[in-house]
């Protein structure tokens, strides 16, 4: 079969040959990535006959190398000569190799014809779009590999799309062959990484033609990126790696093991990127790094205790950010400073030492990681430079992606319960990173992703209902998708932009919108404690507000790990500090309404000092409750999303932003008190007991609608009617019936306290009308 | 005095409403490019039939084995004294399953390669067990019919192909000389009943989910060029489970699937499918570039040519060296990621995002 297989194959090359010798149209049908094909797999043909039947070997090996000559030849020999000449002497080894049936050398030398045409073909093309010749770029570029796709990778476009837009004229050549070479320089090192790993397994197996080949392969994928090494290591760090790469060689043609060598190549190649990162790629892996690092500890911290792993699952995912930190930092490493590397090379072995060392009857402090992290992230932000900290979003997003891959990994092992811890760290990185730009830029996103996060009940459930569901993987996936389209256009989105004056921007809108929601309350609930003996009620509220001020200022001066920490549980907080809001000012409300229509009509009549006291201690504790709980519940949602933008830009450009918006809510609380101030008493007591009620009805439906999101309260969608987003923002109206059902219900019991006050009044002053009439 | 109401409510509104910024403008959504898709689905509607009738009949042949292990008390020592009745049932039930997993693996490049089908691979065919690998195990237990739990045994197809080959201990209840010529061979064994009886059952079961699933299923473009861009390049897992399989490394091998069918013959039914998906979307490669479409159609005719040609060589009696394996297995993979790569190149010139 096969040698059939190969008659025609020699058949179908020698025609080729003579057509394009004889028909130049049909020669230039045949493309360059035909021919390189038809050298490869004739080459392949060789090898498996070679053992067998030489002569054919021969033969085909000959046939390439006359294709070659035909077809490749003339382009890699004018723009690649060095490759092209790597080529000529690659045939020249596969003849001798093939007459003396050597099929380890000619493995060795398959490899690097393979590769010296790869380096042609790559050359070409950068070389056709220097010379703006489109038409040679676009029949060059196929002719090259992809990076082997797994289930989770892919086979990158950038340079197809990037010779397009040079085509169309949207792309300069310069910046195509930069894109160009990324592409190609990132595709021929992942290659280069897979052929050295092949290696080792081929060397364990004794597989001694696939060493040779390998060897070849990696030695040749080297050539391609040779450039950038010499560029970036200099030419002496070249020549060590050539000979590496030499030695390697010699080693693969030998019978000895080859882990020395292999070694050595791999100690030349280790923190080497050959595609060059741009200053945004850069900035993100920095965003990644400096994210991982900070997860180790975290994870760590929750697996171990009293000296012993008890969430093997924690550990896992500590090991899994060491590694990704690690990674990230091996991206970065060249443009660091030396003594930096050198150290933080020794923490990351040290950390990563101690974490596989962990086990269920042994564990290193976690005190001890978390201060070994906290000064690898110090010492790696202080050599950082400024642009690489200013783009982290872009890196958070990848970090969420990576969680949300543990997610779905976790849930097809069944293991729910590091699903949902993989879950709630993706959802902190969200509200600790790009959330803070994504509800200024994109508000109407940010419930959407939230919701996919936790339990949404639209078509795709949210995440943190499936995982407690136990769902299947594929509704997992379905729902992870969804997400992942939200985030991609919220990744867009935040990208736009990160100047300082943006972010300043954030930052003010932020404590603006935030700053806004607290003084309403205020005002509304002190706007009626206007006399001089109710004022004194004023003070216990003021108390509260004092005291959520200093509670947010500390949460601000904790250091971000510790605020990462608390984001897992950042919609519980709020839903549990928006519970206690509702609950006092129910209260409040019902005493304002009695207390109102009591100190203003019928005051004269009943011992007010008596009526007012009983009770006080508790109507004090409850304003303070009530003053505390309506600032911190912003105060802790604004520290979260300022937080995220130091990150960005540092904390004088957000403080500035923070000035700016903290300025206007001040002028804006002012204004609003003097006009309150200003009414006539009656008219204020009417203004302001509506107010209470709306800030009631907002409170309780943002409360419904945040413990919905938490889980705690089930939700059933009104699928009827439509409702901006912004009126959940701003009136905590959501379409669900939950949510409507009990604002109904406060409404209802607004409503019924005032006819209830009104009725007692009316009862009361039925009764003392005659006994005055009569005492008169 | 209205004013004086109303003053602060509506200052307060206004600055409410002045707060909230407005939404910016949804992304345009991309334009539908129009392929006829309706063959890939028709063509995965006639597999899963196809797959629901064999799988009923290896059913059908486990429930008579059960019967026959029911009446000896489970006590297969007395089974196999009647070893022509026994051979006669597993002959039925392994003959069933020969034709049921190719079914599987001719619609397996669409399943897999489909974000909501492919959980239905991991189940069927794909998964590991939970004691082999917890993070890719098949997420399900089997509860046999005497009350026992398998946690994670693994995918389906494996799972009857171990017992009712014996390659794994556990679901084996005894050997046995089923063909009387003096020694036991290689698969003449008597599988737990209860096993083989639960597996079979579990196969009806999902078999039948798939088809609903493939039913309601609605082939998108996106979905298409991913089943090709990411099941194209798992070929050296295909040739990797084929090295390390009793067709390469004979009884030395340790793995207890892929012993009744060649692998090779598994990458050819995937290939297969994956021809008629890449035949539903090519007229969309031809608009970018039709030498580029016609090179990856031939792309995909060569490769499964290439592994068919092995497949006869091996078929007809040769037997390859680990290593001519794994150069064969090389050169696969280096024309799958050539294909799949180009596919992506065309997937990204027309803005088809692939999925997953």
């Amino acid at each position: 079969m096969r040698h059939k297989l190969n008659v025609q194959l020699a058949i179908g090359l020698i025609l080729c040959l003579l057509l394009a010798n004889v028909f130049p149209a049909f020669a230039a049908s045949v493309t360059p990535f035909d021919s390189a094909e038809e050298i490869r797999t004739a080459l392949v043909e060789a090898q498996l006959k070679l053992a067998t039947d030489p002569s054919v070997a021969l033969a085909l090996a000959s046939e390439a190398e006359a294709s070659y000559t035909a077809t490749l030849a003339p382009g890699i020999g004018a723009a690649a000569p060095e490759a092209h000449g790597r080529a000529l002497s690659a045939f020249v080894r596969l003849g001798e190799s093939a007459r003396t049936a050597d099929a380890v050398a000619f493995a060795a030398a398959r490899g690097q014809a393979w590769t010296a045409i790869l380096a042609g073909s790559e050359q070409v093309v950068e070389a056709a779009l220097h010379n703006n010749d489109t038409a040679t770029a676009r029949t060059w570029l196929p002719l090259r590999e992809y990076r082997t796709a797994t289930r989770y990778s892919r086979a990158r476009a950038d340079a197809t799309l990037a010779v397009d837009q040079f085509a169309a004229g949207q792309m300069a050549a310069d910046d195509a062959v930069l894109t160009v070479r990324a592409d190609l320089f990132g595709t021929y090192q992942a290659r280069l990484d897979e052929a050295l790993r092949d290696l080792v397994k081929a060397d364990q197996n004794s597989f001694a033609v696939r060493r040779a080949e390998l060897a070849a392969l990696a030695a040749g994928y080297f050539e391609i990126l040779a450039p950038a090494y010499a560029e970036q290591r200099g030419t002496d760090a070249l020549a060590t790696a050539s000979d590496a790469f030499s030695g390697l060689g010699s080693a693969a043609l030998g019978s000895d093991g080859m882990a020395a060598t292999l070694d050595t190549v791999n100690g030349v190649l280790d923190g080497f990127r050959a595609a060059p990162l741009s200053p945004a790629e850069q900035a993100r892996r920095a965003g990644q790094l400096m994210r991982f690092i900070g997860l180790i500890s975290v994870e760590y911290g929750r697996g171990v205790s009293d000296g012993k792993v008890i969430h093997d699952f924690e550990i896992q995912e500590a090991v899994t950010f060491h590694e990704a930190a690690y990674a990230a930092f091996a991206d970065l490493r060249d443009q660091l400073p030396s003594g930096v590397v050198a150290q933080s090379t020794a923490v990351f072995d040290h950390i990563g030492a101690q974490l596989a060392a962990a086990s269920p009857s042994v564990a290193a402090d976690p005190s001890d990681i978390k201060d070994a992290t906290k000064d690898l992230a110090s010492m790696l932000q202080d050599s950082m430079p400024a642009e690489w900290l200013a783009g982290s979003a872009q890196g958070d997003f990848d970090v969420i992606a990576s969680m949300l891959d543990q997610v779905e990994s976790a849930v097809r092992g069944g293991d729910y319960a590091m699903a949902e811890s993989a879950r709630l760290e993706a959802y902190a990185i969200m509200e600790t990173g790009p959330e803070a730009r994504l509800i200024v830029l994109a508000p109407q996103m940010a419930p959407e992703i939230e919701n996919l996060f936790w339990n949404n009940q639209g078509t795709y459930k949210g995440l943190a209902y499936l995982i407690a569901n136990q769902a299947t993987l594929s509704e997992v996936q379905a729902s992870r998708a969804q997400l992942d389209g939200l985030l991609a256009e919220a990744e867009e989105l935040v990208g736009r932009e990160s100047s300082p004056v943006a972010v300043a921007t954030n930052a003010g809108v932020i404590v603006f919108r935030e700053g806004m929601e607290a003084v309403i309350i205020l005002a509304a609930l002190m706007s009626s404690m206007r006399r001089s003996e109710e004022q004194r009620y004023r003070k216990p509220m003021w108390a509260g507000t004092a005291l959520a001020l200093v509670a947010t200022i500390g949460i601000w001066l904790l250091a971000h790990e510790v605020l990462q920490s608390l984001a897992r549980y950042g919609e519980r907080l709020e839903a549990v500090v928006s519970l206690i809001a509702v609950a006092v000012l129910l209260v409040i409300m019902n005493w304002f309404l009695h207390k109102i229509y009591w100190t203003s009509w019928i005051a004269s009549f009943h011992s007010r000092k008596r009526r007012l006291i009983s009770g006080e201690a508790g109507l004090i504790l409850g304003l303070v409750a009530l003053g505390f709980a309506s600032v911190f519940r912003e105060g802790f949602e604004v520290v979260l999303f300022l937080q995220a933008l130091v990150l960005e830009s540092g904390t004088a450009v957000v403080l500035a932003g923070t000035a700016v918006g903290l300025l206007l809510v001040v002028l804006l609380g002012v204004l609003t008190f003097k006009l309150q101030v200003r009414l006539p008493y009656k008219t204020m007591l009417v203004v302001t007991g509506v107010l209470i009620g709306l800030v009631l009805l907002q409170i309780t439906g943002k409360t419904v609608y945040t413990m919905q999101v938490v889980g705690w309260m089930p939700i059933h969608p009104i699928h009827q009617i439509t409702i901006p987003y912004w009126w959940g923002t701003w009136f905590g109206i959501y379409p669900t019936w939950e949510g409507l059902a009990l604002q109904f219900a406060a409404a209802g019991f607004v409503i019924g306290s005032y006819f209830l006050a009104e009725r007692k009044q009316k009862g009361k002053r039925h009764r003392t009308a005659p006994s005055a009439s009569g005492a008169a | 005095m209205i004013t004086r109401i109303v003053l602060p409510g509506i200052l307060m509104l206004a600055l409410l409403t002045a707060c909230a910024p407005s939404a910016p403008p949804a992304p345009a959504p991309a334009a539908s490019t129009g392929a006829d898709l309706s063959g890939i689905k028709t063509y995965l509607l006639q597999k899963t039939a196809a797959l629901n009738t064999s799988a009923a009949e290896l059913q059908t042949a486990s429930a008579h084995y059960y019967d026959l292990a029911e009446a000896a008390s489970f006590d297969y020592e007395r089974l196999s004294q009647s070893p022509a009745e026994i051979a006669q049932v597993l002959a039925g039930a392994k003959e069933a399953w020969m034709a049921a997993s190719p079914l599987y693996e001719q619609m397996e490049g669409i399943v897999a390669g489909v974000p909501d089908l492919s959980s239905y691979d991991v189940i069927l065919d794909a998964g590991a067990s939970g004691a082999e690998d917890p993070e890719n195990a098949a997420p399900f237990d089997l509860t046999l019919p005497d009350g026992r739990v398998l946690q994670r045994p693994g995918n389906v197809f494996g799972v009857l192909e171990s017992a009712l080959w014996g390659t794994f201990a556990d679901y084996k209840a005894a050997d046995a000389d089923l063909n009387g010529n003096g020694a036991v061979d290689f698969g003449e064994t008597l599988p737990d009943a209860n096993v083989l009886k639960a597996a079979a059952d579990a196969l009806v079961n999902y078999s039948g989910e798939l088809a609903g699933a493939a039913q309601a299923w609605q082939p998108t473009e996106a979905e298409a060029f991913t089943a090709l861009v990411v099941m194209i390049p798992t070929m050296n897992e295909y040739f990797n489970s084929w090295r390390a399989s009793r067709f390469i490394s004979g009884e030395a091998a340790t793995q207890r699937d892929f012993v009744a069918i060649s692998r090779l013959a598994d990458i050819l039914d995937i290939l297969s499918s994956l021809q008629v998906v890449y035949t539903g979307v090519k007229p969309l490669a031809v608009r970018v570039d039709s030498d580029q479409a016609a090179q990856i159609d031939q792309g995909l005719a060569s490769l499964k040519a290439f592994v068919a040609d092995i497949h006869t060589e091996e078929t007809n009696g040769k037997r390859f060296s680990a290593e001519e394996a794994d150069i064969m297995g090389a050169e696969a993979q280096n024309r799958a990621t050539a294909l799949a790569g180009q596919i992506a190149q065309v997937a990204a010139q027309l803005h088809i995002e692939i999925e997953g």
